[in-house]
């Protein structure tokens, strides 16, 4: 469902440019579980955020469903972001002096359909990654494990093709690190496809396919 | 549920999460309003106060006085001059025709009047009825004088509080006779009582009889010390008072250029009067309310713009999540507008209490009317509008990605 095809990305500042990908292709299949995997600085998150229509390339093509991506004007990415994407960053990004509840349901306030049982459906996802007791709790009041655990379920209200995660451990401790993987694990049974961002090799080893990215580019 | 309506919630939620930034837009905001609203209470009461005025003495009355009133004219220092006189009122009555009704009026002051051992100096004044209607004296026991009185040239008066008290007391003054220079008139009726003028007149010391009686029985050809007319179509009342004015100037035989002897008024310089000081004082409230709403623009624009940069996380969050451009400008603005309300309304509620203070330092100040309220809440969404769309366009315009790696 994802084809990604000679994608280039530069950066300039002062006057210096910088390349960060020098033509990355590959695919993704629907219900596939990927993670790239990278040094700092080898350009992960850069592709991670050209994936998840945050970033745009600077050259290259890139379908979605048959969609061209890069023909799409801001509104109608942004719309494409709501509907394709769920997204679990490294710092969390939950809102602060918001419940869970309401973080949860943060992308539904942007979808064209709005679900009748909205709030059903954002308990039951709280529910199903242990945060069945913790709905009413603001975010700033979670632990880092909890506030990962509410991110993901924010991934999951508007039921998105495709769930990226950006380094989704990075700030976890190795307990609250496994659980998050254990819930991406299950995620993966239940058939959704998952990209997976990371540095961590036993991360990045509960994926099905481990893409190397190195020098801007996929390695083998 | 919509989208807007959602985005409007979520504008609120976020209005209660933002405590303090809410408090000091509020405030700003409610202190530019405070004015505004006093300016429109006071410009409103004094604009009523006006217009009652002008309605009560008509708003189609013209009065000429002889002498001029305008300082630096070669008639300066001639208000006492006697230059109406009886024949330039029967000249007005032949040759003007759009008059519904007139009064010469003829007064004098320290005049001996007696009421059987008891004596007393007062003003006594020559009129037509309609004079008492026109300077809203009205008689509270008995009544005026009536057309009859003037057409028969009764020997009948209307006596004002104070001549009362110094000639009857307690005593029912209705009926009983009093000598005017020695000439018996009969009381039919009592002023009520008015208090000082704004000259400083004690306006219930007077004596009121009909125009003819005084002119026949009392004092033979004194001058004219007021002429009112009241015209019978408004709309020619301009025209009417260009045609008096002329009818004067040929009475007067004044020649072309030179000024006239007399002074003519009509409505608008009573308008023009009226205001007198109140037009100032509303002039330096308007200043005061557009410098105070520009202030409370630019403490907007401020902590509209510290907001957006303290709020980066949340507009990359909110973007990355599906926000377009287009919601996060309208939740800012919808903030923005919430704020300004909520401080429009607080600033009417303080405006309105000042201006009840203003009314009660004598400026006169109409009550919160639809009009001070409209004035208010539109110049608060103006504001909110005009001074929260460059922050808000400022956090539509972020890139997602920047605000997040940041």
């Amino acid at each position: 469902m994802i084809k990604i095809k000679d994608i280039e990305k530069t950066y300039s500042k002062n006057s210096v440019e910088t390349k960060v990908l020098r033509g990355v292709t590959f695919s993704v299949q629907r219900g596939e579980y990927v993670a790239i995997m990278g040094a700092s600085g080898s350009g992960k998150s850069t592709l991670m955020n050209i994936i998840g229509c945050l970033d745009r390339p600077t050259k290259g093509q890139y379908e979605l469903d048959n969609i061209n991506v890069l023909q799409l004007d801001d509104d109608a990415i942004s719309a494409l972001r709501n509907k394709k994407f769920g997204f679990v960053f490294q710092q969390f990004f939950l809102l602060e002096r918001t419940n869970a509840l309401d973080n949860v349901l943060l992308p539904l306030i942007y979808t064209d359909e709005y679900p009748a049982d909205a709030i059903q459906q954002a308990r039951k996802l709280l529910v199903n990654v242990g945060l069945g007791d913790r709905i009413e709790y603001f975010a700033n009041e979670l632990s880092g494990g909890q506030q990962q655990r509410v991110a993901i379920a924010r991934s999951l209200i508007n039921n998105p093709d495709v769930i990226i995660a950006d380094e989704p451990t990075g700030n976890l401790d190795s307990e609250s690190a496994a659980e998050i993987m254990k819930i991406f694990s299950r995620l993966h049974e239940e058939r959704r496809t998952i990209i997976i961002v990371t540095h961590d090799r036993d991360v990045a080893g509960n994926a099905q396919r481990i893409l190397e990215l190195k020098d801007g580019q996929i390695k083998g | 549920m919509t989208r807007v309506i959602r985005i409007i919630k979520e504008s609120f939620r976020m209005v209660r999460n933002n405590r303090l930034r809410g408090f000091i837009m509020i405030l700003g905001i409610a202190i530019g309003v405070t004015s505004l609203a006093m300016t429109v209470c006071v410009s409103v009461g004094v604009y009523e106060n006006v217009m009652e005025t002008v309605n009560k003495q008509g708003p189609d009355l013209i009065q000429v006085r002889p002498g001029t009133d305008k300082f630096n004219s070669p008639a300066a220092g001639s208000r006492e001059a006697v230059s109406l006189r009886d024949e330039d009122y029967e000249a007005i009555l032949q040759h003007i025709g759009n008059i519904d009704s007139i009064s010469p009026v003829k007064d004098r002051k320290e005049i001996e009047v007696k009421y059987e051992d008891k004596n007393t100096h007062t003003r006594i004044f020559g009129v037509n009825p309609i004079w008492g209607r026109v300077r809203d004296f009205n008689a509270i026991r008995g009544s005026f004088i009536t057309d009859e009185d003037v057409a028969s040239a009764a020997r009948v008066c209307v006596i004002g509080q104070i001549v009362k008290k110094n000639l009857f007391g307690d005593a029912d003054p209705i009926g009983q006779t009093i000598q005017i220079m020695d000439v018996p008139f009969t009381v039919k009726g009592e002023l009520e009582s008015k208090g000082t003028s704004s000259e400083g007149r004690d306006r219930d010391d007077r004596i009121i009889t009909p125009f003819t009686t005084y002119n026949m029985r009392v004092f033979r050809d004194s001058p004219l010390s007021q002429i009112v007319i009241k015209v019978k179509d408004i709309d020619k009342l301009y025209k009417t008072v260009e045609d008096v004015q002329a009818v004067l100037r040929e009475q007067h035989k004044i020649e072309t250029g030179e000024p006239d002897d007399f002074t003519m008024r009509t409505p608008q310089d009573l308008i023009d009067m009226a205001y007198g000081t109140s037009r100032s004082l509303i002039k330096v409230l308007t200043i005061i309310a557009v410098i105070t709403l520009l202030v409370a623009g630019i403490v907007i624009m401020n902590i509209m713009l510290t907001s957006v940069s303290a709020r980066k996380s949340e507009i990359g969050i909110r973007r990355a999540l599906g926000a377009r451009k287009n919601d996060i400008l309208n939740q800012f603005m919808i903030e923005c507008i919430i704020l300004s309300l909520m401080g429009g309304i607080l600033g009417t509620i303080l405006g309105y209490c000042g201006a009840i203070i203003l009314s009660n330092l004598d400026v006169s100040a109409s009550n919160l009317t639809p009009l001070a309220l409209a004035a208010a809440i539109v110049s608060c969404c103006l504001i909110a509008v005009v001074f929260g769309i460059y922050p808000a366009r400022k956090a539509a315009n972020q890139n997602p990605v920047d605000i997040l790696r940041g």
